[in-house]
């Protein structure tokens, strides 16, 4: 690169201009019209601003109750629950050989549930008959239990499924390409249970999003904005068509649960908005051509945007609160139906109080002072976002090709292919950070502090796994033994069988069977994912 | 000449690859020979470290500094001689006092030839 003639690129490497005129991407569609590029719905924000959801919780379940009750009480119009890693993700409880080892790291990221009385302790006192809840689950094995606990708790408070608001997520991204666990179930197991939530909801609950598909993961792992759309179809299609192959429930109904994904918003805020625009255009037209739906519900894209926690810096960690308002704001131009903004103290520590209150406090600023709710996708028209918004679809359409070629999404993960294209990407961007090509502003340029004062990261305690551990040794002692093994067993039957695992799963967390020993029938009965990757 | 021997341990079952890959691959172009534990147990770790006569270890810490603590202590014990790094979400406390030890510690935002330059000198 000369220093005469420096190449300008998006942050995903399309070649910029410095000005545009043409309006070749330009589409007359209004917004909440097909293929919804302009909006997911006609007045937007005027209707009905974007959903503040943000995560919350740590320790115990009586302490991440209570950080759910103080972001509710503090505006947050919908809550997320944060389960301990080590225990959710992998299914294990906390006597687990590979949790024991490192008890220190018990409830660090979350609260340790594992039981349906853990989901009561949490949810006591939420109204989740009118609260946008997301109970955990995250992770694609974890996602059965969470939300057979959340919807069991429904049922005991004499709350009809039908009307319970929600989401679940069981994203892939997370843990068989961002985050790897250390035991897992295959892929194709894992497509089991998501067919089987899928059409459990389409049947029964309306109003619940069965899983979300995150393409944030993706992209934090290090997926580019075309790749990352890309990756979420590819997804997508792998879950409408086992659905399609199953034909048991309507396609256009699990369309629309599928509908729900969430994209990572970074610091390139123009491509960043025109991703959310692209991705909209892409799902219509998926919907549309590949599986011939006309309806409007299932072809319009509803996004939860996640600023990018790593471009939080650990250095001058005050300046993170300018670009969470940045990476919010794109997600507001591009149209998000709901958003969570990380941490200032992101690459230091798990949040902090205040880290969360100022999240709220950016997202709050965006849409009461800064006039944003007043006119939908604003811009539309510009030379430069629609020029951008094409760039992307059509970059995006290649790589939907190429994961189709490698086999489909699940094969791309199963090879490792994927996470070789993240991988390319982490370096190259690492070498740009490195180098001074990319600035950073605190950690590679302007690195001089006056500050006083330092973030010095949220500390816990390490008591938890001891709480935890006393928790479900009362568990044992005190449920019905022999509900508990028996509805284990058909549980175990359930999964060897083709019927519904849900129903299954909701009795035996309602006859208190534990976490880990959902994970065991899993073990048993699918074995573990090869995983692909060394680290 | 052999290449030198570096162990990169993940200290937890938190399975972001993306800094320690990063790492793993910085080191191996600069020459050393690399061997990755995976989430191995601290027990695991160390055990590794010692059969593998590794010149150095380097810890990727996701998780509570108490489980780093517990492992620097086990090789200590067992492999005296070897040097450790540390790299990570690192909170400034944890990194300060993980410093006063003599510990070199790189937090996020460090350079990939900062790590290798502490490579060189730590097995030199």
């Amino acid at each position: 690169m000369s220093d005469h003639d420096p190449v300008w690129t998006s942050s995903s490497g399309i070649p910029l201009e410095s000005f545009y005129t043409s309006n070749e991407g330009s589409n007359a569609a209004r917004p909440g019209e097909a293929p919804y590029t302009r909006g997911a719905y006609p007045g937007m924000y005027r209707t009905k601003p974007w959903r503040i959801f943000q995560l919350s919780g740590y320790g115990s379940p009586e302490q991440e109750g209570e950080r759910i009750r103080f972001l509710l009480e503090h505006g947050e119009t919908g809550f997320i629950m944060e389960h301990d890693r080590n225990t959710a993700d992998h299914m294990y409880n906390v006597d687990h050989d590979e949790v024991i080892a490192r008890k220190e790291d018990v409830g660090l990221t979350g609260a340790v549930i594992q039981s349906i009385r853990d989901y009561e302790t949490v949810l006591d006192g939420i109204e989740i008959e009118k609260t946008y809840g997301h109970p955990g689950g995250g992770v694609v094995q974890h996602g059965p239990f969470a939300l057979g606990c959340y919807w069991s708790v429904a049922k005991r408070r004499g709350l009809s499924l039908k009307e319970l608001p929600g989401t679940g997520q069981s994203d892939y991204f997370l843990t068989y390409h961002a985050c790897v666990t250390k035991q897992q179930v295959p892929t194709r197991a894992g497509l089991r249970f998501n067919a089987d939530i899928i059409e459990f909801c389409t049947e029964n609950m309306p109003h619940w999003v069965p899983v979300s598909i995150a393409g944030y993961n993706g992209a934090e792992t290090g997926l580019n904005s075309y790749q990352e759309i890309a990756a979420v179809m590819a997804n997508a299609t792998e879950y409408l068509d086992e659905i399609q192959r199953r034909d048991r429930v309507s396609l256009v109904a699990a369309a629309r649960g599928v509908a729900g994904v969430s994209f990572r918003i970074s610091m390139d805020l123009f491509e960043d908005a025109a991703k959310l625009r692209a991705a909209r255009k892409m799902w219509h037209d998926l919907i549309a051509r590949r599986y011939g739906i006309d309806n409007k519900k299932a072809q319009i894209l509803r996004i939860h945007s996640l600023t990018a926690g790593s471009a939080m810096t650990y250095q001058q960690p005050i300046n993170n609160i300018v670009r969470g308002t940045i990476m919010a704001l794109a997600g507001v131009l591009g149209g998000t139906q709901s958003m969570g903004v990380s941490g200032y103290d992101e690459a230091i520590s798990i949040p902090s109080e205040h880290a969360h209150q100022t999240n709220l406090r950016i997202q709050q600023i965006l849409q009461e002072e800064s006039n944003l709710c007043a006119v939908a996708d604003p811009l539309g028209g510009s030379y430069y976002v629609e020029s951008l918004t094409s760039s992307l679809e059509e970059k995006a359409w290649e790589f939907y090709e190429q994961i189709q070629n490698q086999g489909g999404f699940l094969e791309s993960l199963d090879s490792g292919w994927l996470h070789a294209r993240a991988h390319e990407n982490q370096m190259a961007e690492q070498m740009s950070i490195d180098r001074g090509i990319k600035a950073k502003v605190g950690v590679n340029v302007f690195e001089e502090d006056v500050c006083s004062f330092e973030i010095d990261g949220f500390r816990s305690g390490s008591s938890e796994w001891e709480n935890a551990k006393a928790r479900l040794d009362n568990l044992f002692e005190t449920r019905t033994e022999h509900l508990a093994k028996s509805s284990l067993s058909d549980l175990e039957s359930a999964c060897r069988g083709d019927t519904n695992i849900m129903p299954a799963v909701m009795a035996a967390v309602d006859a208190d069977v534990s976490l880990g020993e959902i994970g065991e029938v899993w073990r048993k009965v699918y074995g573990n994912w090869n995983t692909p990757i060394s680290l | 000449m052999t290449p030198k021997k570096i162990l990169l341990a993940k200290t937890g079952v938190d399975g972001h690859w993306r800094g320690v890959s990063l790492v793993a691959r910085a080191l191996r172009d600069a020459g050393f020979e690399v061997i990755l534990t995976g989430m191995a147990k601290p027990e695991e770790i160390v055990s590794s470290a010692v059969d593998e006569d590794v010149d150095l270890v380097g810890l990727s810490v996701g998780g509570h500094i108490d489980v780093v603590n517990r492992i620097l202590v086990m090789l200590e014990e067992d492999c005296p001689d070897t040097n450790v790094f540390i790299g990570g979400a690192i909170p400034p406390w944890a990194a300060k006092e993980l410093r006063a030890k003599g510990f070199e510690v790189f937090t996020p935002g460090s350079k990939l030839e900062d790590i290798v330059h502490s490579a060189k000198r730590l097995t030199a």
